[in-house]
């Protein structure tokens, strides 16, 4: 019998989106069951659902071979379910201990005060049974992002969770801490919990899990066993076809220096140093990518070059002209194209026109502007031609961007910057949140115009996107660029993971060799 | 250019519409309900401006359907709904409204043509020829136990020889009192009356019981019946027992008077009448214009009712036309009395039922609701005012627009237009002896720095020092109001003034008037508005400068990444609205009110607020919404003036109009949040979850607020 089993679940949420359509989920007592599906898939909605965050509009449930009704987290807490999301909710300024404890805490002088110690004693307790290591006194806001998600775990086992949720746990983690968090999933299995495994990397999927169950376009395609299938099968259950991941990347000679970045420094208001003395020089017809755990400097480094953001020091120039200090548009005169790693805060103004939307960086010149007057002929031409270079699913270029996918979206954004005839391309995040589909497109596209002669520079948050793509790979660790690596097949996900982590760090004179 | 069937379909319903309302406005401002004909167009004042401005309002309905297509069904909804809730508003104050029916002055009258049972009452007298033949006269009068009575009989001639005795008998003609002589102190007591020894006075007689007395009048025995004028008075100082007599004075009060401690709610009044006389009690209001509802009853001696009725018959109207002033007042006709005695005319207004309350209620608020809905195309002065209100209220919505399509929530249009104002009527009352040309012109520019140079200093502190414009803003219109005040009052205000207003500004200083109804005109600026909301569209949509203001109100970290110089882009932004704001100033000063006064505008700034968030802040649309406020206020003074309604009214409607819009944008915002969230929910990979769903919702709030 099933530990938890939802059936025909039917979720259509108010605005009429079918998020889910007749899905199945039956997880066995013990067993570490991947849920697998592309972006929009319905799985973020069927475990939301699980766990008490929507409700359906149709379908059953059922706990132990029990019908049970879950009404909000509380409930399902209560019930055994837990889940670790992937932006952890934890109280940045807490101790660990405290967070653990946080809502159930143990009370002394008849509730007036927490018991501290108490809430330690737990925590260690814990982290033996389940050998998840933390350090129960730290404040989470100093512990390393591999160390909250455990802080993250363990809450949910401290609330008696025999059921958990891990929604894309692997996203904000190095290999090494992805190594130790399935060493923790495997012994939480042995302790007799079940797991939930929401994931799109299949690679962990057949690693990690015993069963895996595929959703596409909100319906449940199949559960399997893992042992019984391959990457390549669950790809294509995903997406419907056959999916090619490899990108058509051939040889091609790097050209003069296009960005030459010196000891390029930020520190904020509060006088954290997040950019600290980065210097590099990005080449025609290459792909520079930058690796690093999120929060590494990487943000900061290209907003300063940019112009989104002031530097504290250095200076960088493009073509031998210098661009920091200028503001965005002295960059982008100097022919820098930037495609943002969130595009919905600055990437599109969602309420604008697609047509609008594409011309942000040169509404103010000929063609769009004649004698001071918008050419409104001149901006629909821009983005009829546009919408059809790049494959962009709009009817026309008079819609909103808001009401196109997130991958249609991001396919504005790369055709309005791909189109500004950029010497340099800063690429923050350009698949992030986009569809496999659209997600081959960006590579093709990307690996294309550097063939091309155009200097790229990739930030990213997945690894093998940038040992993909990259033709060099520069590490960031705490603000610092601490290796700089061609990008040979030698070059290994795990070496980077070292210097990710900043267990490693290249020695100056080979770093120059690559700089 | 070629249109799809559906773009056709949607421009002729809009040309119909802008027609209908043409025809319907020209309808009521030619007044042509009175008289159909071209003739009656072409006698009104400047027909052909009438005509124009009646296309430019059709021309606004056109606009408001093209621009916004179904949402123009939801601004008009919008309007809707908040005019029903005033409707509710207006009734809740007119819940009073039946209290008219039970209130007012009324009179009671009784008619007969049988002799009056009683001809004395209390301080009356009579005189009648005394006729030999007879013998005797007697009178007859209503009293109550106790009363003391004194009662004269006299000779008016002392010549003629008549010596009179004079009797009291009670009703059953037992004699209570003689007498037959005056003494010399009645004679000089009461000497307007007695002429000499030979007449006779009762003098403080107390009356044994209730009822009629009789007072009868002879020769004194032993003398001769002579031919003489005989006079009787009676006298007492207790009220007299009957109200009435029969075809005598009407008596009346007041009913429900208001503010009054012991509010009269019935009258009682008492007649004295015989068997068989055929009586008429009539009970009507004082005056045609009380509202009072009477019904009338007859009650015998022991409090019976014999008859009762609360009506009158349209032909006893008629018949009684000096009395009765309509059918709601009553009236009991040829009602024979079945004995001699005291009788009760009762009458109180008719006892209000739920019914009637609810039915006067919305009486009330259906003509209050009238006057507000037609009043303003009730007459052309009317109307001459809602087109010159709205002239005013379309410049300042036009001001607010351009600053709320940047997300910039400055609410600096009222500060703007008192420097307009304040400069062109300052530059109009110095150089009032240049030329019209040249003095117009002049004037209306020196209100556009004024108002440009008012919005920039906000503009500056928000883009430069991130002063939050809607503080500086409010802060900065009150520095503007009191400045204006302060050089009205110590600089422009003529000494022997009797309140705070300048001169008038010489006429070569005014806007030349397009329609002159009286000195109340509608002037040129009507073109001066075509102009500024065709500039205004092309600032927004077709510049540069447009489209910056439009990405910075869309989404200005997005504008900050595409290079936009977004601090410089506010800064222009808010003084390019002052400019507006300051020409509606200057409208004001130069068309309106023709000198500065003191609270030349209270709060239209504000109200232009809801202009533009009604035109979803698109300025082809302001023109409507502005017409459309504008006739709301001219219509709630129409209200204000011809029914007790206030017109705070429309305070509440504007409120609603507000919280309505408001609501509709947070129905956006939850639209928005959920295309974030449709946003983050594809961005699996990297971060969705929750957390994201609340920076999408935070996001979608900053985007939304141009809305709001």
């Amino acid at each position: 019998m099933p530990i938890i089993q939802a059936t025909d679940i039917v979720k259509i949420y108010p605005n009429g989106v079918l998020a889910n359509d007749r899905a199945q989920l039956s997880v066995e007592k013990g067993e570490i069951h991947a849920l697998v599906g592309e972006n929009g898939a319905g799985k973020s909605t069927l475990m939301k659902i699980l766990y008490g965050i929507e409700a359906p509009t149709s379908g059953t449930i059922t706990l132990r071979g029990q019908t049970v009704h879950i009404s909000n987290p509380q409930a399902a807490i209560d019930m055994g379910i837990g889940m670790v999301h992937q932006n952890f909710m934890l109280v940045d300024s807490f101790s660990i201990a405290e967070n653990i404890a946080l809502g159930c805490e143990s009370t002394r002088n008849r509730g007036l005060t927490v018991d501290r110690q108490q809430a330690i004693r737990d925590t260690e307790a814990l982290s033996q049974q389940y050998g998840l290591f933390v350090e129960p006194t730290a404040r989470v806001d100093t512990v390393p992002v591999g160390m909250r998600q455990r802080v993250e775990i363990l809450k949910a086992l401290h609330r008696g969770a025999e059921i958990l949720i891990l929604d894309e746990p692997t996203a904000v983690l190095t290999p090494r801490e992805t190594q130790d968090l399935f060493a923790a999933v495997r012994n939480l299995v042995n302790e007799g919990k079940t797991v939930i495994f929401i994931t799109h990397k299949l690679r962990e999927v057949m690693e990690i899990s015993d069963r895996v169950t595929v959703m596409r376009d909100a319906r449940t395609v199949d559960t399997v066993h893992t042992a019984d299938t391959s990457e390549a099968e669950l790809a294509r259950m995903m997406v419907g076809r056959e999916v090619f991941m490899v990108v058509d990347k051939p040889p091609v000679d790097r050209g003069k220096p296009v960005l030459e970045a010196r000891s390029l420094t930020y520190i904020n208001a509060t006088g954290r140093t997040l950019l600290h003395n980065a210097t590099f020089t990005t080449y025609e017809a290459e792909i520079l990518g930058i690796a690093g755990v999120e929060g590494n400097g990487q943000t900061e480094l290209v907003e300063v070059l940019t112009g989104l953001r002031a530097a504290t020091g250095g200076e960088a120039f493009v073509d031998g002209q210098p661009v920091l200090g200028y503001g965005p548009r002295k960059v982008r005169e100097a022919h820098v194209a930037h495609i943002p790693e969130d595009r919905l805060t600055n990437g599109v103004a969602v309420m604008a026109s697609i047509g609008d939307n594409l011309i942000v960086d040169r509404y103010y010149r000929s063609p769009f502007t004649r004698a001071g007057i918008l050419d409104s002929a001149a901006i629909s031409t821009n983005s009829g031609q546009l919408i059809e270079q790049f494959n962009i699913l709009a009817p026309s270029g008079d819609l909103p961007v808001g009401s196109l996918s997130g991958g249609n979206m991001q396919k504005v954004v790369l055709a309005r910057e791909l189109s500004s005839s950029p010497r340099l391309l800063i690429a923050a995040q350009p698949t992030r949140g986009v569809d496999i589909g659209a997600i081959e497109y960006i590579h093709q596209q990307l690996v294309d115009q550097r063939t091309g002669g155009l200097s790229i520079l990739l930030v990213s948050a997945d690894l093998q996107e940038v040992m993909k793509l990259s033709d060099r790979i520069m590490v960031m660790y705490n603000g610092e660029i601490v290796g700089i690596f061609p990008n040979t097949p030698d070059l290994t996900e795990e070496k980077l993971g070292l210097y990710m982590l900043g267990a490693e760090r290249q020695p100056a004179a080979e770093m120059e060799r690559f700089r | 250019m070629r249109l799809s069937s559906r773009q056709r379909a949607l421009l002729g319903f809009s040309l119909l519409m802008g027609l209908l309302v043409v025809a319907l406005i020209s309808y009521k401002a030619y007044d042509l309900g009175s008289d159909f004909s071209w003739e009656t167009v072409k006698n009104t004042t400047d027909w052909q401006s009438v005509l124009l401005v009646n296309v430019l309002i059709g021309i606004s309905v056109t606009l408001l359907i093209l621009e916004l297509k179904w949402d123009a069904l939801r601004v008009l909804l919008t309007v809707v709904v908040a005019l029903l809730f005033g409707y509710l508003m207006t009734a809740v104050f007119s819940l009073d409204a039946a209290d008219d029916l039970i209130r007012g002055d009324f009179r009671v009258q009784v008619l007969s043509d049988a002799p009056s049972a009683v001809d004395l009452s209390y301080e009356q007298d009579v005189t009648a020829d005394f006729d030999p033949a007879a013998g005797e006269a007697r009178y007859h009068f209503a009293g109550s136990e106790g009363d003391e009575v004194t009662i004269l009989a006299y000779a008016t001639d002392a010549e003629a020889g008549l010596d009179v005795q004079v009797s009291l008998l009670d009703s059953g003609g037992e004699v209570l009192e003689t007498a037959n002589e005056a003494s010399r102190r009645f004679t000089r007591q009461y000497s307007d009356y007695l002429t000499g020894e030979t007449d006779a006075v009762i003098d403080g007689f107390a009356l044994p019981a209730n009822g009629t007395y009789t007072i009868l009048v002879e020769p004194e025995a032993g003398t001769d019946p002579v031919a003489a004028e005989l006079g009787v008075a009676l006298f007492s100082d207790a009220a007299p027992a009957l109200d009435l007599l029969y075809n005598g004075p009407a008596v009346g009060d007041v009913f429900n008077k208001e503010n009054a401690d012991n509010p009269v709610t019935e009258a009682r009044y008492t007649f004295a009448g015989s068997e068989g006389d055929a009586i008429t009690v009539l009970a009507y209001v004082l005056r045609s214009n009380v509202a009072a509802d009477l019904k009338v009853a007859l009650l015998d001696a022991d409090g019976n009712t014999l008859v009762q009725n609360s009506d009158a018959s349209r032909e006893q109207v008629e018949t009684y036309s000096a009395e009765l002033k309509s059918t709601k007042d009553a009236i009991i006709e040829a009602f024979i009395l079945p004995a001699d005695g005291v009788y009760t005319v009762y009458t109180q207004p008719e006892p209000l039922t739920t019914g009637t309350r609810l039915s006067e209620t919305f009486k009330t608020t259906n003509k209050a609701y009238d006057a507000f809905l037609l009043g303003p195309l009730s007459r052309l002065n009317r109307w001459v005012i809602w087109i010159r209100d709205a002239l005013t209220l379309i410049m300042l919505g036009l001001a607010i627009a351009i600053v709320f399509r940047a997300n910039q929530f400055s609410l600096g249009a009222e500060g703007q237009l008192y420097f307009g104002a304040l400069a062109s009527g300052v530059v109009g009352l110095t150089f009032g002896d240049l030329p019209k040309p040249i003095l117009v012109p002049v004037a209306l520019l020196s209100a556009a720095t004024a108002g440009f140079l008012w919005g920039l200093l906000p503009g500056a502190l928000k883009a430069y020092l991130g002063a939050n414009e809607l503080v500086s803003t409010l802060m900065l219109n009150t520095i503007a109001q009191r400045f204006y005040e302060m050089v009205l009052t110590f600089q422009l205000q003529p000494p022997d003034a009797g309140y705070t207003a300048s001169e008038w500004i010489p006429e070569n200083g005014l806007l030349p008037p397009i329609i002159d109804l009286n000195g109340d005109t509608v002037t040129v600026a009507v073109y001066l508005l075509i102009f500024l909301v065709l500039l205004t569209w092309v600032l927004i949509q077709r510049t540069p400068i447009g489209y910056e203001i439009r990405m910075i109100g869309a989404n200005i970290k997005f504008a900050d990444f595409g290079g936009v110089n977004t601090r410089r882009t506010i800064m222009l932004t808010m003084a390019i609205s002052g400019i507006v704001a300051g020409l509606a100033g200057a409208h004001l000063a130069m068309g309106i009110h023709r000198k500065l006064i003191l609270n030349i505008s209270i709060g239209l700034a504000f109200e232009g607020v809801v202009v533009a968030l009604l035109a979803r802040n698109n300025p082809l649309v302001v023109p409507f919404t502005g017409l459309l406020y504008a006739y709301l206020r001219t219509g709630s003074q129409v209200m204000e003036r011809d029914t007790n309604i206030s017109a705070e009214v429309v305070r509440i409607i504007q409120a609603v109009v507000i919280l309505l819009i408001t609501a509709e944008a947070l129905v956006t915002f939850f639209r928005r949040r959920r295309i974030q969230r449709r946003g983050t929910i594809e961005l699996d990979i990297g971060d969705s979850g929750d957390n994201n769903g609340t920076t999408g919702a935070a996001s979608g709030g900053t985007l939304e607020g141009a809305h709001v």
